[in-house]
């Protein structure tokens, strides 16, 4: 029974309050407007950038479903769309693009205007949201909004991809994948030969890590205070890990000295002031290149002297690794299934979307630090093709599930009956 | 009868104490060891870098000969020298290029490491100065000092240029002119059709507002607070100009207004913190690109949201215009004589040496934005 132009209950998680736990819990999901897509989940990530969202340091107006690095299969459309058709694999860009502003006509910049339209509105290109949750409206993020077994985005913030892609992979060219990636091999333009350093070494970092590498740089030095990432930085192409708790002097004094002068390309990707000017001191004062990707708290300041720029740095920013959503996802997405990069090591987790929640203390925790972890939604008997879901494992392994299975609705605490009944309601 | 191998007796301008008007004595130029090579000057011009280590702006060892913007004819070479003989026209690099350190070797950086290595020593490569005055030693400045009807530098930092070269106007192309058109179209690269605000429109400035007009911008905007340098800056290219003074609001909120939200390329030739901040706040936050070119005072920092620079913006900064020196000031040398740029627009004070001080008071004034000093 077709679901278009009806209104859909199902679950998604609502962030009530900061600084609590998800929701998960029913809501109801409108029809796409025109030129609006209804989307069903497929798989998600969880980013650093959700977390800053739950304590307060990225503001927004709640209720909010957030999420914004996900796959699925296009449900319904507007009126007016023609960039994709009922079920077309996608995935929701959390940065649009319009196509028409001055940013996406220029050729190399991204930051397309609509992005400033919604956000931090929470809302959808025209002002209203589609999520209501208990009689409230809920309202939108990043334009995606991928915490929900269904969600509705604009046709600006939409791409097609390849109809063979595995989502429950290709949803971190969603976010992280892209956004570490494209700093190295876009951004900064990291050249062959290159020395780099990486500063942080999670899922954006290693992602900066594999663009350097793509890029052919001949050392790249990953910096992190967790000595347990460094395993995987080597595994991905770091030459070098340091911590900077086993030097006495700044780390950036050690970079210098074992780059003989300075790194060619620095990188940060924690979002912390320290570490961005520890980035830029480290790159070469006549040639470095300085990229910040982190997002720092709010409303802090970094007291930087002009002559570390007047001897020759640059020093420059970017979001989704410079590249344009509608452009370069499908590409990068072609490029992961031809094996140019992996994307299986970045994932270390992976869960149902109910246990959201345990995704987000995974990420907190500390102890055990996770890379990506996905949550994946319930079979949807009208979609046919059922979702092949990984069998979870601890981090402690940190290794590669040797196989998939096909999805085992005990291992996620609901009943084939729950999924039929719960993830799909028509709203008489 | 030639002067090689013998010290030179010569009139020079000695900066003996900061904030003090120059003196023009007599000093004794030593003869150039061995890949040296010593200089007739012919002509100078004044730069505000060397007013700032007048005010004390700048460090600087004492007494020291200032100026580092001239041209002038090879007198004698030391030993193993190559590059230059006696009689070449020749312009001293304030930025050398020694060709072996791994900056010279990078096909885009130019800050040779041998600048740094000088500096603040204040003495010629092998560590000693080649003048002396009242029978002290006096140190050299930035490989060059200029102010001197004689002096020494090494060879990484001399260039020979054309033989008909008009000294008294190239050798502009030794620090000034160089580092804003290089600014404008090496350092920013911009790009025809595009926005560009200059902050600052004394010698630098103006150069650069040449550059972004060389390089095909469409709009370019003045900005200073002095209003009487305005016709220059629109005869040499600016489309429009404005005075920070003539607006209640930050003048980077004006320059995102007048461009429909943020220049394409900004730069900053004056040298002051709160105007660079200002200069990479005007450039457009998805794409803007913002050089900072004048030196502020030693060790003031600018606060800066990295926000700024997440969104999108490239900040950066350069010395001599992102030229290598040796390889590029031949060839704007030859540029000039070919008319392709209108140096003689930046001139509007030619004076006799010994009127130094006079040339920098025109300097401080705002009154001047380029006096040559002849020798």
């Amino acid at each position: 029974m077709s679901t278009a132009g009806k209104v859909i209950r199902c679950k998604a998680a609502v962030l009530w309050e900061l600084k609590k736990p998800f929701s998960i819990e029913e809501v109801e999901v409108a029809p796409p407007k025109a030129y609006e897509v209804r989307i069903k989940m497929v798989a998600t990530g969880i980013c650093h950038s959700d977390e800053h969202v739950v304590t307060g340091d990225f503001a927004i107006i709640l209720p909010a479903i957030v999420g914004h690095e996900g796959a699925g299969i296009v449900e319904s459309i507007g009126e007016g769309v023609t960039a994709v058709k009922p079920g077309d694999k996608v995935i929701p860009l959390c940065l649009p693009q319009c196509g028409t502003c001055v940013v996406c006509k220029h050729p190399e910049a991204n930051n397309c205007v609509r992005m400033r339209v919604t956000n931090p509105r929470g809302t959808m290109q025209d002002g209203t949201t589609r999520f209501t949750c208990r009689g409230k409206p809920v309202y939108h993020f990043f334009h995606t909004s991928t915490f929900s077994e269904y969600t509705v985005v604009d046709e600006i913030s939409i791409v097609k991809i390849d109809a063979a892609a595995p989502l429950e992979k290709v949803c971190l060219i969603g976010c992280g994948f892209t956004t570490g990636y494209g700093s190295a091999v876009k951004v900064a333009k990291v050249t062959p030969g290159s020395t780099c350093a990486v500063f942080g070494l999670g899922g954006v970092g290693l992602s900066t890590v594999l663009g350097c590498k793509a890029a052919g740089a001949a050392r790249i030095i990953g910096v992190d205070i967790n000595k347990d990432k460094f395993a995987k930085a080597k595994a991905l192409g770091a030459t070098d890990c340091i911590s900077p708790q086993d030097f006495q002097k700044p780390v950036h004094e050690v970079l210098t000295e074992m780059s003989g002068g300075g790194v060619d390309f620095s990188f940060e990707v924690i979002g912390r002031i320290d570490t961005m000017l520890e980035a830029l001191l480290s790159c070469h004062e006549a040639f470095g290149v300085s990229v910040i990707i982190g997002v720092p708290p709010g409303s802090q300041n970094l007291s930087v002297d002009p002559r570390l720029l007047l001897n020759g740095r640059t020093w420059k920013g970017a979001v989704f690794g410079g590249f344009k959503g509608k452009d370069s996802i499908p590409e990068l997405v072609t490029d992961f299934m031809a094996n140019k990069f992996p994307l299986d090591p970045l994932i270390t987790t992976v869960l149902p979307f109910g246990k959201l929640n345990e995704g987000f203390d995974l990420l907190r925790s500390g102890k055990r630090w996770i890379i990506f972890s996905l949550l994946m939604y319930p079979y949807h008997p009208q979609i046919l093709r059922p979702v092949r879901c990984l069998q979870p494992y601890t981090t402690s392994d940190c290794l590669m599930p040797s196989s998939s299975r096909t999805l085992d609705q005990n291992s996620m605490n609901l009943s084939l009956q729950d999924v039929n009944n719960i993830s799909v309601n028509i709203y008489q």
